[in-house]
């Protein structure tokens, strides 16, 4: 642990700005607010603790402690569900943690102009049980559905499950507050109107804050979409006798043009090897079932029925069978909430233990997705053939783009991690497999991630390649909206954007 | 400030006190289960959580202290006052799709109750008090009975004072078992019970000397005690030939289920039933007849330790339903694994202040339904419940279960 | 019998579904003990847990489809009905 730059007199001023209830010094708050879910070498937490942790309840709280920070140049690290996947809310240098957990109003429903305006710290499941009184939703749906932020998914940029349909979270939040690196709270979003989706004004800056995974700022309000509430939803799960043929009908399904797609996902051999460990929807299973692809519609009965009768149809004509009304609406509504639990993974043995999930993602285009999936086992192999502590949980492929469900796809391979064995060799190891996850995707002409973001150890080197000049780019706006590299220091390799600067 | 130590650096748990290294091993698996996993489907469905939105109050975190013991970063010392923030409704773990998804399967699932109630103990093995359970649970030691502030001053004097006028026989093979807020403070609720039995001829007793089940003791962390309490009632049912223990009280229900015999063993061998879950059968069957109409619009609150603990969630519906004349606007049992009253687990002697904004809004979602009755099976969740509808502008009244089916059935008075 | 019995609470004796897998109770699923028995052990599980997780993921899963809209369509039903 280094020296601290939190004195008690910084401590003092906390309590000035958000109140004697909201700052917190103490070991409990601090190390419990060090990780997220992702994998995480457990014997080197105490390298993550923050110094305080503070709880705002308002903007102007956020934008002064902010300001503090730079007074007394202490890193800053905002925080929202923790629920994130590339260790966004993890500090690399200590510091502040803000926790945008207590400003989680509703602040306006607008029903006429249709959206909604909240806080950062709001669930969209909580926030949606508010909406559907109205008869609308916001249809903002990643697999921590129940329990990530609003402010988190803008600071990730996130992916939700039913995107193709609805959009992803950059096409859902139409504008937001947003507590710059320096403290000063400005709206960004497509031009200058906070309800305007659409506007040619300016730089189109609500990007520019999207994903940014701490490195630029603080969303303090959103304004939302709403949707209608679907009046009826139609699931259904198909399988295969092979890789090859399921790909071509996921590409099929998802180029069908039917408005009311959702989504569709494609499971591999591995995820169906995985799933029969303990899923009660595979076990029973035949053993031809190899892969199957799951396909989901939201929108009006009358658009839904037809739209579900000819997706079935496309997805036996291309070889898949139907695999029955249990399944596709069961498995379907686990979608909403499904994160592994620890106890899939086995040692090559057979053997039970507990191991953390690791989702490693990236985007990727359709025709490229077999040759990806090859090599990225191949990887996951090797590993496991190092260490036992490794164990591959196949992988999926979801539609990727809003609107549009064609042509990429957002591809991830889940990787079961015995974190209770975890050591230093292992860890450097799986920080290799990562970096060498990623090459694989941009080598196929993909992005790093799809929907978590690329700041973790081992993809993030890849960063600057990635990017190419675009990399200088972002290392300029750092280092102009961030002059004393106080947001999330270290993270995202953009202490790079200071070299040369005489500290 | 919430927290005034400021600890120069995270390296605590160097000193582990007597047990930390036990509490460790036992627990290790099941707080990696939790940590591996980092899935936070607890969290919106915790009612402190809901109320405090901090983070070191959500069962994630009660899971991931115990990871941090073993790392050395935190000591029993730094984490003790944190689990003050939990009513053991069990949303958490049900919720946890380490419970929801495969408990089943792997026959391991998320205990965070029991973890919390695990650090409670070893707590006070550690001599760290809360200075308010400690006393509850003296005072519990020196009247046989929870000290509830009530109509009846406590004692064991006046433990059975609540069926004065009844009649009732002592002993037998079933006993009726009233809990401490039903005996000192809610008397109705057992006088209700006591009469829906007679009414259906249902042949019970009370036990000689009744003593508080133990279970409130044993969730503040106090379990020797509370096993001293066990003991006594167990020796006082057998005294008198009982086979069949009946609750109304869904405290009572999971202490002589879970606690009782988790102490006792295979030597447990009563049948403890649920008033409830009775009663939804004598209605059924006719052996109680509900023939008064009850003119109210009322709301079910789904006791936690019935619905989320124990799956209990159809016959308390079933019941309401069956009552003539009552507008029943119902809220679906899942929907509530994320309420509660703030009630349990001794929340309300340590944090008052929460078990009132708990129930205040859990009062505030019955108003948004437009009833004026909000009925519970659950007589601990009564007080507070009652204490935040009768401070709003259009006050909702809080009744029991019992209570209205007694009104119904003819044998009790609407209340004034 | 709607009462709570300790000695009711015994699992049957699982019967082996496949390599890995047993089952117990009708419906219902558990991994082979055998694959428990080194890392991490199983809990005393009472039936009415088992019962009770069981029937409160299908309430979940059905409460999270109304949650989402207010109808689903039967894809079966589709099929059959030559609409």
């Amino acid at each position: 642990m280094t020296a601290t730059l939190v004195t008690d007199p910084v401590i003092d001023e906390l309590i000035g700005i958000c109140g004697t209830d909201n700052v917190f010094a103490d070991r409990s708050s601090r190390v419990n607010r060090a990780r997220v879910p992702a994998p995480f070498p457990v014997h080197r937490w105490a390298e993550h603790v923050p110094d305080v942790v503070v709880l705002p309840t308002t903007a102007e709280q956020v934008s002064e402690v902010v300001k503090l920070a730079n007074r007394h140049r202490i890193p800053v690290v905002p925080r929202a569900g923790g629920t994130g996947l590339t260790d966004g809310a993890v500090p690399l240098r200590h510091g502040i943690v803000v926790d945008v957990k207590l400003m989680n109003r509703i602040l306006e429903i607008d029903l006429d102009d249709r959206t909604v305006t909240v806080q950062p710290g709001i669930n969209m499941l909580k926030l949606n049980e508010e909406l559907q009184k109205h008869g609308v939703i916001y249809p903002d749906d990643p697999a921590s559905y129940p329990c990530s932020l609003v402010g988190g998914r803008i600071g990730t940029s996130g992916w939700s499950l039913i995107g193709g349909r609805y959009g992803h979270t950059r096409d859902l939040v139409i504008s937001f507050q947003i507590a710059l690196p320096t403290g000063e709270l400005i709206w960004v979003g497509d031009g200058g109107g906070r309800k305007v989706r659409k506007s040619s004004t300016g730089y189109q800056l609500k990007h520019l804050f999207m994903g940014h995974q701490g490195t630029l700022g603080i969303v303090t309000e959103a304004v939302l979409e709403l949707v209608p509430r679907p009046e009826a939803e139609f699931a259904a799960f198909f399988s295969y006798p092979d890789y090859e043929t399921a790909w071509r009908s996921t590409g099929a399904l998802a180029k069908s043009g039917l408005a009311t797609l959702a989504g569709v996902v494609l499971f591999d051999e591995w995820k169906l090897d995985y799933l029969r460990r303990d899923d009660e929807a595979y076990i029973p299973q035949s053993d031809d079932v190899r892969c199957v692809v799951a396909t989901a519609m939201y929108g009006t009965t009358d658009e839904v029925r037809p739209g579900a009768r000819r997706l079935l149809r496309i997805g036996q004509e291309t070889g898949g069978a139907y695999l029955g009304d249990e399944i596709s609406q069961g498995d379907w509504a686990s979608r909403h909430d499904r994160y592994a639990t620890p106890l899939h993974g086995r040692l090559r043995d057979g053997q039970v233990v507990p191991m953390s999930w690791h989702c490693e993602d990236a985007s990727i285009n359709w025709s490229k997705l077999p040759q990806m999936r090859r090599e990225w086992h191949d990887i996951v192999a090797r590993l496991g053939d190092r260490f036992r502590i490794f164990d591959d949980w196949g992988m999926f492929a979801y539609t990727n783009g809003a609107f549009k469900p064609w042509g990429d796809y957002l591809t991830e391979i889940d990787v079961g991690i015995w974190e209770q064995e975890l050591d230093d060799a292992s860890w450097d190891a799986w920080v290799t497999a990562k970096r060498d996850i990623a090459a694989v995707a941009i080598a196929h002409g993909g992005s790093i991630s799809a929907c978590h973001g690329a700041c973790r150890a081992g993809e993030v080197d890849l960063v600057p390649a990635e990017l190419g000049g675009g990399w200088d780019v972002m290392k300029k706006v750092k280092r102009v909206l961030d002059p004393l590299n106080i947001m999330n220091p270290g993270k995202y390799l953009l202490d790079q954007a200071y070299e040369g600067d005489p500290a | 400030m919430s927290s005034t130590e400021r600890a120069q650096g995270p390296t605590g748990g160097t000193d582990d006190g007597p047990g930390t290294a036990e509490f460790v091993q036992e627990w290790r698996n099941a707080a990696y289960n939790c940590y591996s996993s980092g899935h936070k489907f607890c969290r919106e469905v915790c009612p402190v959580m809901q109320v405090t939105r901090n983070e070191v109050h959500t069962p994630t975190a009660f899971h991931a202290n115990v990871v941090a013991m073993e790392q050395g970063l935190l000591s029993i010392e730094d984490v003790a006052r944190d689990y003050v923030h939990c009513t053991q409704c069990g949303a958490c773990e049900l919720r946890c799709p380490n419970t929801l998804y495969t408990g089943d399967f792997y026959r391991f699932r998320t205990r965070t109750v029991q973890l919390v109630k695990a650090v409670r103990a070893l707590a006070v093995d550690q001599g760290i008090h809360q200075p308010g359970w400690q006393r509850w649970v003296e005072e519990t030691d020196r009247q046989r009975s929870e000290p509830v502030l009530g109509e009846v001053p406590v004692s064991q004097e006046h433990v059975a004072d609540w069926a004065a006028g009844l009649n009732l026989p002592v002993g037998g093979e079933t006993i009726l078992f009233c809990d401490c807020e039903g005996a000192f403070h809610r008397t109705s609720v057992p006088r209700a019970a006591a009469m829906l039995l007679k009414a259906a001829g249902v042949e019970f007793g009370l036990m000689r000397e009744q003593w508080c089940c133990g279970g409130p003791a044993a969730e503040m962390g106090y379990t020797d005690r509370a096993r001293e309490f066990a003991r006594h009632n167990v020796d006082d049912w057998r005294a008198v030939g009982a086979r069949r223990i009946i609750v109304f009280d869904p405290h009572d229900y999971i202490t002589f289920t879970e606690d009782y015999p988790a102490w006792f063993g295979d030597d447990y061998d009563f049948e403890i039933v649920l008033f409830v879950e009775l009663l939804a059968e004598l209605v059924r069957d006719g052996r109680i007849q509900l023939t008064r109409p009850v003119d109210r619009t009322v709301t079910y609150h789904d006791a936690c330790r019935l619905n989320k603990r124990k799956g209990v969630h159809a016959a308390p519906r079933e019941i309401l339903r069956a009552v003539p004349g009552l507008t029943f606007k119902d809220v679906d049992h899942v929907t509530q694994w994320s309420y509660c009253s703030g009630a349990g687990g001794g929340l309300p002697i340590e944090r008052p202040d929460l078990t009132a904004e708990i129930s205040r809004r859990r009062v505030e979602r019955a108003a948004d339904l437009g009833v004026d009755t909000l009925v519970s099976a659950c007589v601990w969740s009564e007080r507070p419940l009652t204490e935040q509808g009768g401070k709003r502008d259009d006050p909702i009244q809080v009744l029991d279960l019992l209570e209205i089916v007694a009104l119904s059935a003819g044998l009790a008075e609407e209340p004034a | 019998m709607i009462g709570f019995r300790l000695s009711a609470q015994l699992p049957p004796e699982p019967r082996r579904v496949n390599d890995t897998v047993v089952q117990r109770f009708d419906h219902v699923y558990e991994v082979d003990p055998a694959l428990m028995r080194e890392h991490v052990q199983q809990h005393d599980f009472p039936a009415w847990d088992t019962r009770r997780i069981v029937d409160s993921r299908w309430e979940h899963l059905a409460w999270m489809h109304a949650h989402w809209a207010d109808s689903v369509v039967s894809g079966e039903e589709l099929m059959s009905s030559g609409e």
